[in-house]
């Protein structure tokens, strides 16, 4: 079962890194937000990977779709900002947001 | 075994693309084909229900928001990304890939096994009465972003 557990933990890992890294390497608000949902993604796997790994897969389950309810309220709360952002400075360049003033 | 380690070759590849891909709405459909792979492992780990919810509500619903917000915002391609990053990001990348395969065996190891016994009953009975308290919270996130969504897009007074 180790093994199974040792699998899933080394791609949610591999996940959440390839996430950090595009949060830090990206510009576009749209990327950096496609970014956060795949470090997301590397979570849920964790999530449910060590609940089948440690035969407590209803519990996770739980816990994923709890996280799934939270993503879905995160990730339109989130857009619906950028959708703000762009309107007020009609451009999705997070380095602009930096000038901003007022 | 080898099936479940071609999904999540398959997840990890996609979501580099959703991030890697210069295109938004290829990066959207890139995130979408992750999610569901991640969905069909779920099912395949005997987690039917977060499975369907992960299908149906991320690879559907936030896919469709992703698309609208990317159509809503017609000339986000024109942000002009770092050239260095195409270059490190890859690199970095296999650099981690590779140490994670070498420490992540010797860490598992040191993680404290949880104390619980083998589960018991339904996904009812651990969803209902082992997590209300989470249920509750969920409707709050979910009053909290509907709200938060009409505050954001509620209409200017004539003053501002």
């Amino acid at each position: 079962m180790t093994n199974t557990w040792y699998l899933y933990l080394f791609f949610a890992a591999a996940l959440v890194f390839a996430g950090l890294l595009g949060l830090l390497g990206k510009r576009n608000l749209i990327k950096l937000f496609i970014a956060i949902e795949v470090i997301g993604k590397g979570i849920s796997l964790l999530l449910v990977g060590t609940g089948f790994a440690k035969a407590n897969i209803l519990t996770a389950q739980a816990l994923a779709i709890t996280y799934i309810v939270i993503e879905v309220s995160l990730v339109a709360t989130a857009l619906a900002l950028i959708i703000n952002i762009y309107r007020t400075s009609t451009s999705l360049d997070v380095r602009k947001l930096a000038k901003l003033k007022g | 075994m080898i099936l479940q380690t071609a999904l999540l070759i398959g997840l990890v590849i996609f979501s580099v693309l959703a991030i890697a891909l210069k295109d938004l709405i290829r990066s959207a459909i890139s995130l979408a084909v992750a999610s569901l792979l991640l969905g069909i492992i779920f099912f395949r780990m005997n987690a039917p229900y977060a499975g369907v919810f992960e299908i149906s509500v991320v690879a559907g619903l936030i896919t469709v928001l992703f698309i609208l917000t990317i159509a809503l915002t017609k000339t986000g391609d024109e942000v002009r990304e770092s050239k260095l990053v195409d270059v490190v990001f890859p690199i970095v990348f296999v650099a981690f890939l590779v140490i994670d395969a070498l420490v992540m065996k010797g860490l598992l190891g040191k993680v404290p096994a949880l104390a619980s016994g083998a589960e018991t009953g339904s996904f009812g009975d651990a969803l209902w009465r082992g997590r209300t308290l989470d249920l509750v919270g969920q409707i709050a996130v979910i009053l909290a972003g509907v709200f938060a969504v009409l505050a954001l897009f509620r209409k200017r007074d004539k003053h501002d």
